[in-house]
């Protein structure tokens, strides 16, 4: 090969293209179609950025709004494909091919679109496989980025939501990709530099923030008793035995109700400084009541949560923060803590089947995996023993030498047996086997393989696979705890007996708890404003949240 | 006087059932139900929609004394079917309703509902009416009927229009008071009319501080039975009356508030124009410090 340099002679070429709808390095709105028309080129890599909470919005208008005969057949690679504008990006012909991780409220628009032929799917990844990607077979030409502030010199200050922003830039621009960021406005000097200016093109002023989407509150007021007593069995059975301190919670209201319980049931139990006290987790606002009862040393970020920016500033004891006091989050690297240095992994799911494979496809959705299965995961290259990791190994395979015998990380299923609007949590088969059929997909989308998952937490109680020896007992360790489902009601009565009594199934009674314990007046905030009153008015909950 | 003994422990009344908000209003160990579940006096039309029905209908009534004082009380229970009237729910309060009239005894209605009953919508549309009938010719007698509003469903619908004629209406911030929901209005008129997920929109419209500083409720409390408790026991000392020349009080009170308000856009606008010192600041004040924030309410000019 004789032509060295024909890829920074590439980005030469989309420089000057650029520079002639730009003043500087920032590009008016006005010459924003123009302007991308010119950088972009039919076929080229996009990352438009943009995940379950932070999107740069005007700039997937903008690159929606383009005329398919001037920039087809993109490839976009992308964490979240979330907004209208990154379907119509494809239901135009501007882009064929995806490569995506989450999808979240597009997860319908999406698998029709898959269906129809609009969409040419390469794989639904995790965002960590995703990020891997971008540095090795996946990198792009052009990423579309969005960030709070800039400099004319185009350094940027991404605030708490930095979330992607850094991988996208490492991958794109380190390898003669452009990198063009909508930014809310430009100013003399950036509270800090997130991104250095010489890693980014060209800015536009958008005139008002990238839009930020509230996914991690939970409302208080609509925890359930029945989710308080999984809350309740969680803490007693698994949290206080392993002595968990290094963890992930997922989204649902089961977590939610475990964070509201530490304060108040936690304590009782005496477990305050011997679990919870480090995490990689968004700065939940349930977990204010937790932080401010001294319960928790450390807590690294994906992301930043809506309404929470000044909390998370004044607590930077816990919480990672910049010189100008406000949340540093980074997904990567919080992916990487999540996945290597926590013994736990605890979330919600909406079905389990007989093997303990978990999913939350339901049929005709494609919601993607977003983060959960790292999370949700064993790593297999860990090697750094802990209590909570040695324990869980140590009951998976009690016969190995325990120097030569891998840990486990604990990955926690909890919910109720019956979820939304009565559904069972417990089927025979997948939802996503029906899915990955229609659509041709080699892999049926599932969360949590039944080889990570080591335990089910029910109202019913507390399943742990990880003492049971063989298929047999697995599947009825999991009949053991679906209460009146059907797959529960096909239990056998006398196994699940004999599982009871070697403690692979224990009841709340076996753990010392009465489910009528289980009361709201456990939680140590039962509403958004008691949030706001534990945080000494330092969370401002988005309007939609208040009920005041 | 001394007071009454009676469960002084906290309670949330947005959180507590409607056995529970009783149990805490009253003097301790007072309540006699009648027509309990124990009778399974149900719904005869839910079964047809193959929906669960309940032995008390979801309403709680019976006898009771507060702070020493014999009175009657009605709870609607919000977490079955909304709190909705029904045949046989709407059927126990207007028969406790005459009986008070009947007994001279003074009426606390407990509201948490969202109106009538859908799958009985006849039914109950007409006891909406009956009730309403009852809550006058009791109170024409001399009796009062004590609405109080704080529970998860709120007043909504035909509970709102029996909450407009009781005597007095005590509220919390919790307490949503109107005729047409959040949801039905955004149906009907548009998201841009009324956004029904935007809360605070909902709150500063139909909330507990807005329904006091427009004089739609006459007393505000915390979020605690106790002070439910206390301010019903206030509210029972007083006998507004109920003649035409009340009533005609509160329907020129009514036409200045529509002159006064009625191009405004938002609740904040209504309140600044109630003179009220930084009223963005209103929903994030505690009762202390909105009491007297809301000195200078429109009262209900002791119309009701």
């Amino acid at each position: 090969m004789s032509d060295w340099g024909m890829q920074k002679a590439a980005l030469g070429e989309r420089l000057a293209a650029g520079r002639q709808h730009a003043r500087g390095k920032v590009v008016p709105i006005p010459d924003l179609p123009a302007f991308l028309k010119g950088v972009i080129r039919s076929g080229d890599r996009v990352c438009l950025e943009g995940d379950n909470q932070k999107q740069a919005d005007m700039l997937a208008s903008a690159l929606a709004n383009l005329d398919p005969r001037d920039v087809h057949d993109l490839h976009m690679v992308q964490s979240g494909v979330v907004l209208p504008s990154h379907l119509d990006i494809f239901e135009k012909g501007i882009a064929r091919r995806l490569d995506f991780s989450y999808s979240g409220p597009q997860s319908a628009r999406i698998a029709r679109m898959l269906f129809g032929g609009k969409i040419e799917l390469g794989a639904v990844h995790t965002y960590l496989e995703l990020f891997a990607r971008y540095f090795i077979d996946l990198t792009p030409n052009v990423a579309l980025i969005a960030a709070v502030s800039a400099d004319k010199d185009g350094n940027l200050y991404t605030g708490p939501n930095t979330e992607d922003t850094p991988t996208v830039v490492e991958a794109t621009s380190y390898k003669n990709g452009l990198v063009v960021a909508q930014v809310t406005e430009i100013v003399d000097k950036v509270p800090r530099v997130d991104i250095p200016g010489d890693l980014v093109h060209f800015v536009v002023e958008a005139g008002r923030p990238f839009y930020v989407e509230p996914l991690f509150t939970r409302d208080p007021a609509a925890i359930t008793e029945t989710q308080i007593l999984t809350a309740m069995l969680a803490i007693k059975g698994i949290y206080a035995p392993y002595g968990v301190r290094r963890l992930n919670h997922g989204i649902g209201f089961n977590t939610a109700a475990i964070e509201l319980l530490l304060p108040t049931y936690g304590e009782k139990l005496g477990l305050k400084d011997k679990v919870c006290t480090h995490f990689a987790l968004n700065p939940h606002p349930t977990m204010i009541p937790a932080i401010e009862a001294g319960w928790v040393e450390q807590i690294h970020c994906f992301g930043s949560e809506v309404g929470m920016e000044d909390y998370v500033a004044a607590r930077s004891d816990v919480f990672f923060t910049g010189p100008d006091g406000s949340l540093r989050s980074n997904r990567a690297f919080c992916q990487t803590a999540g996945l290597y240095a926590c013994d736990m992994f605890i979330g919600s799911t909406l079905q389990i089947d007989l093997e303990g494979h978990s999913s939350t496809v339901t049929t005709s959705r494609i919601a993607g995996f977003g983060g959960a299965p790292n999370m949700g995961s064993d790593p297999r290259g860990r090697r750094h023993p802990s209590e909570p990791w040695l324990k869980a190994g140590a009951e998976a395979d009690p016969d190995t030498n325990a120097a030569l015998r891998r840990g486990r990380k604990l990955v926690v299923q909890i919910g109720e047996t019956f979820g939304d609007r009565n559904t069972p949590l417990f089927v025979e088969r997948l939802d996503a086997l029906d899915l990955a059929e229609e659509l041709k997909l080699d892999l049926a989308p599932v969360m949590v393989y039944s080889d990570d998952v080591t335990h089910i937490v029910t109202e019913e109680g507390i399943a742990n696979l990880l003492m049971c020896r063989s298929k047999d007992e697995r599947e009825q360790a999991i009949r053991g705890v679906a209460g009146y489902t059907d797959i529960g009601r096909a239990r056998d009565a006398k196994l699940i007996e004999q599982l009871r009594q070697r403690g692979v199934i224990q009841r709340p009674e076996d753990l010392g708890i009465d489910p009528l314990d289980a009361d709201r007046n456990l939680l140590a905030a039962r509403s958004i404003k008691d949030l706001m009153l534990a945080s000494g008015g330092l969370y401002r909950p988005p309007s939609r949240f208040r009920n005041w | 006087m001394t007071a009454a003994t009676c469960n002084d422990v906290s309670l949330s009344w947005y959180e507590a059932s409607a056995r529970q908000r009783i149990d805490a209003l009253v003097d301790a160990g007072s309540f006699c139900e009648f027509i309990g579940p124990e009778l399974r006096e149900i719904s005869p039309h839910l079964a047809i929609f193959d929906l669960p029905e309940q032995f008390d209908d979801g309403i709680v009534v019976g006898r009771g004394r507060l702070d020493g004082k014999a009175v009657l009380l009605a709870a609607q229970e919000g977490r079955f079917m909304g709190g909705a009237f029904g045949e046989v729910h709407g059927a126990k309060l207007t028969g406790l309703l005459r009986a008070a009239r009947a007994l001279s005894q003074d009426v606390l209605i407990l509201f948490d509902t969202g109106g009538v009953r859908l799958q009985e919508a006849n039914a109950g549309e007409l006891a909406i009416a009956e009730i309403m009938r009852a809550v006058i010719e009791a109170r024409r007698a001399g009796v009062n009927v004590v609405g109080l509003i704080g529970g998860r469903a709120g007043c909504y619908g035909g509970g709102s229009l029996i909450a407009g004629t009781c005597s007095k209406v005590i509220i919390s911030e919790q307490g949503r008071l109107s005729v047409s929901g959040p949801e039905v209005i955004e149906t009907n008129r548009g998201i841009e009319e009324f956004d029904s997920r935007d809360r605070a929109l909902v709150w500063r419209t139909m909330g507990g501080k807005h329904r006091f500083l427009i004089g739609g409720a006459d007393a505000f409390v915390d979020d605690e039975a106790l002070a439910f408790r206390q301010s019903a026991i206030v509210a029972l000392k007083i006998s507004p009356g109920c003649d035409v020349a009340v009533l005609a009080a509160e329907q020129a009170r009514l036409e200045r508030r529509l002159q006064r308000f009625g191009e405004v856009e938002d609740a904040v606008e209504i309140w600044q124009t109630l003179g009220i010192d930084q009223p963005t600041e209103i929903p994030a004040r505690p009762t202390g410090a909105f009491l007297r924030a809301a000195n200078n309410r429109e009262s209900a000019d002791d119309a009701r």
